[in-house]
């Protein structure tokens, strides 16, 4: 399958990982004990630690891509994700399967890593350079360029040690950039540094996809992907359940996540007192969706079942976002709704102000209390949406964006102005 | 933000239509002495950064910096010199203690450093492993080289120190460059077995420093061989640092017979414990990412 427009070919690609293995047999007492067959390679002892220790983080992974095509890798959190890529980069071997790269591939699964605290920013752009595959030669030359890039040229002979984190990873990104590779894996790697930087950093991704480069993508932000990939190959428990159009499959992998909604929880399972029998969520035009733009409102509506009256209720709805982090809850007692009782079937529409979250995906927990004794008698956990903006995202934006009102009075010119958005140094002449 | 599109800001120039040696194949196992020795030669430059960095790294924020390297065994030569040389007078085959017991340290030093570099430098570097390919080879490669330096520095006081008690070299000291690569080869094997062992068993790191301390009690390099018992001396050399210290000072010290028998077991055993080394770490190597 070596044909001059296919970058990266895979055939059932596999990788299996041992549970609980590093307590398990670990110790050095117990290889001694099993004496020198084990030394020699970890296939040895395959069937020495009980019922199936083993997992699977990728099986099965067949898939071509073609010079200069975008793809994006989609999945929620251990789907196999970071093992395609470790496979593809050659940081670890497959367990089964076989592939092939055709030409230089770039990996950046994390920036910066091999960095050395100790040395200047200069001596770090040639470590970080060579550690990424290029020769002295070639860094030596793209020096300046690299430099330039990453605007921290009045610190490039300190110590890395003593440089912010923004710093830091505006230096190994730009030497990244200048990788030149033919084919490009990306772990989330884009979203870093402030909002000027990021957008340095998506129009870089753009000309290389220009120059005819294969980008593979990793991320959960929707609105990258699509903006970037034709298509997307979608993992799921270690499988590819998915490989086409970018639009379908993020349909289904939106569908995914809105079905993998966590059950019912009821603190009396038996009897119980309400049941939320459906929740939807519609946009500004009427239409159900999953996919919202910054600053829409959303309207949430929940039908629910009350097979008893639940006095002076607080109906609440939490959003959380994909890492967990609480957001926000809207609360039927905190805004002021004086609700006596719930009984009989229902509907509760709630419609929030613009949403100003920041780009990512969030679900929402639906629970409803006895305000009296603040016990909980319903909650629904997983419903799923997506929020985006081509900018506000949760790695450099927090939980959501406002404008605000800037004024800035400098002590060296007279009276006072408002800033314009810097941009950069240059850009402040015109 | 028109900055953004000059070509100072955008790397240019890719991809390369025309260079399509690069590439490769991913597959589950290889051959038993599939070695990729390929890979390490192509990654020379790197071997040769990683090897700079640890000693930038190594000497920085000290105020005596690279004389650090060479205070340890001077310090070590001095008590020797007392304990061995003065109070229990340990026989030197005739040559000042001092620098006997010198030359003895000076070889040791860059073996044992090259050992103990060598079999802790995978987990040293356990975030380079993590997440970037390259042949790991070149990690211990890079650590059995680096200590070079310091033995070169060691070297050239030892020089001085002979000269001062009247010692020339001789044509002998030719034969120091491959003593030097078979002690380096040594510490190599080492490296092979104990670093991917050091990868799974911590054990390893708290093992090295007594081992070695035994190890250099067992060569010749506070006593001359001569002292061990005839019916032993089989037994002794079969320790291949044996051959390699004593063909070291007859280098240095151009004294003596060279003794041949005891430094072709050496290199058989090198060659083993070297060939085997390549095969058990290539091996290992393969779940260094998921292990470490």
């Amino acid at each position: 399958m070596t044909t001059n427009d296919i970058a990266i070919s895979v055939r059932g690609l596999g990788k299996r990982y041992r549970r609980g293995r590093r307590n398990k047999s670990n110790s050095f007492r117990e290889v001694l004990v099993d004496g020198a067959k084990s030394l020699f390679g970890p296939r040895a002892k395959a069937v020495d630690d009980g019922p199936s220790p083993d997992f699977w983080a990728l099986r099965n992974a067949t898939f071509d891509i073609a010079r200069g095509e975008n793809v994006g890798i989609i999945g929620l959190n251990g789907a196999g994700k970071s093992t395609l890529l470790k496979i593809l980069s050659r940081i670890t071997t497959p367990t089964e399967g076989t592939g092939r790269i055709e030409g230089r591939l770039g990996a950046l699964l994390e920036v910066g890593t091999g960095f050395h605290q100790e040395l200047t920013g200069r001596e770090n752009v040639f470590l970080y350079g060579s550690i990424l595959g290029m020769s002295r030669e070639e860094i030596a030359r793209k020096f300046d360029a690299i430099v330039a890039f990453s605007e921290i040229e009045d610190f490039i002979d300190t110590p890395v040690k003593r440089y912010s984190s923004g710093m830091y990873v505006r230096l190994a990104f730009s030497v990244a950039a200048h990788l030149d590779p033919d084919i490009l894996l990306l772990d989330e790697v884009l979203a870093v540094g402030d909002f000027t930087f990021q957008r340095k950093c998506i129009d870089f991704a753009h000309e290389l996809e220009k120059k005819g480069a294969t980008i593979l993508f990793v991320s959960h932000n929707m609105f990258s992907i699509k903006s970037m990939c034709q298509r997307v190959i979608y993992l799921k428990r270690g499988e590819v359940v998915f490989d086409g159009p970018t639009d379908e499959g993020l349909k289904l992998y939106e569908t995914d996540c809105r079905l993998a909604v966590a059950p019912w929880f009821h603190p009396d399972p038996d009897t119980p007192v309400i049941d939320i029998t459906d929740v939807e969520l519609i946009g500004e035009d009427g239409e159900r969706k999953q996919l919202f733009e910054f600053g829409e409102r959303m309207t949430i509506r929940v039908r629910y079942d009350a097979k008893d009256t639940i006095l002076d209720p607080d109906i609440r709805i939490g959003v959380n976002r994909s890492d967990e982090v609480h957001c926000s809850t809207f609360s039927s007692v905190a805004d002021g709704i004086g609700l006596s009782a719930l009984s009989g079937q229902g509907e509760i529409e709630l419609t929030t102000p613009p949403i100003k979250l920041v780009s990512d995906l969030y679900t929402l927990t639906i629970s409803v209390r006895e305000k009296k004794f603040g016990r909980l008698v319903v909650a629904r956990l997983g419903e799923t949406f997506h929020v985006r903006h081509p900018v506000f995202a949760s790695n450099a934006f927090g939980v959501f964006n406002e404008k605000g009102n800037w004024k800035i009075a400098s002590d060296n010119s007279a009276g006072m102005y408002t800033l314009m958005p810097r941009v950069s140094a240059k850009d402040n002449v015109s | 933000m028109s900055v953004l599109s000059t070509d100072r800001d955008v790397p240019s120039g890719l991809p390369r239509k025309g260079s399509r040696a690069s590439g490769y194949d991913l597959r589950p196992s290889r051959g038993l002495f599939d070695l990729e020795l390929g890979d390490v030669w192509r990654a020379r430059e790197l071997l040769f950064v990683l090897m700079m960095r640890d000693v930038q790294v190594l000497y920085r924020q000290a105020i005596l910096g690279v004389a650090w390297a060479i205070i340890q065994p001077v310090f070590a030569v001095i008590i020797f010199t007392i304990v061995f040389g003065h109070f229990a007078r340990i026989s030197s085959d005739g040559l000042p203690y001092s620098v006997f017991a010198f030359a003895g340290v000076l070889i040791w030093t860059y073996f044992s450093e090259s050992v103990r570099r060598s079999a802790t430098a995978l987990v040293t570097d356990a975030e380079l492993v993590r997440k970037i390919y390259f042949p790991r080879l070149i990690i211990p490669l890079g650590s059995v080289i680096a200590p070079l330096i310091e033995f070169s520095i060691g070297f050239v006081i030892l020089l001085l120190l002979m000269i001062w008690h009247g010692l020339y070299p001789t044509w002998h000291l030719l034969a120091i460059p491959p003593l030097l690569l078979v002690a380096g080869a040594l510490a190599l094997s080492m490296g092979l077995w104990l670093g991917p062992l050091n990868v799974r068993f911590r054990d390893i790191k708290h093992t090295l420093p007594f081992m070695l301390q035994i190890w250099m009690y067992a060569s010749p390099i506070v006593y001359p061989p001569s002292i061990v018992p005839a019916e032993w001396r089989w037994a002794y050399s079969l320790n291949p640092m044996v051959g390699v210290i004593d063909g070291f000072r007859w280098a240095v010290f151009g004294q003596g017979q060279l003794n041949l028998a005891t430094l072709g077991v050496s290199l058989v055993m090198i060659a083993v414990l070297l060939v085997s080394g390549l095969v058990f770490f290539k091996r290992q190597e393969r779940v260094f990412a998921d292990v470490i």
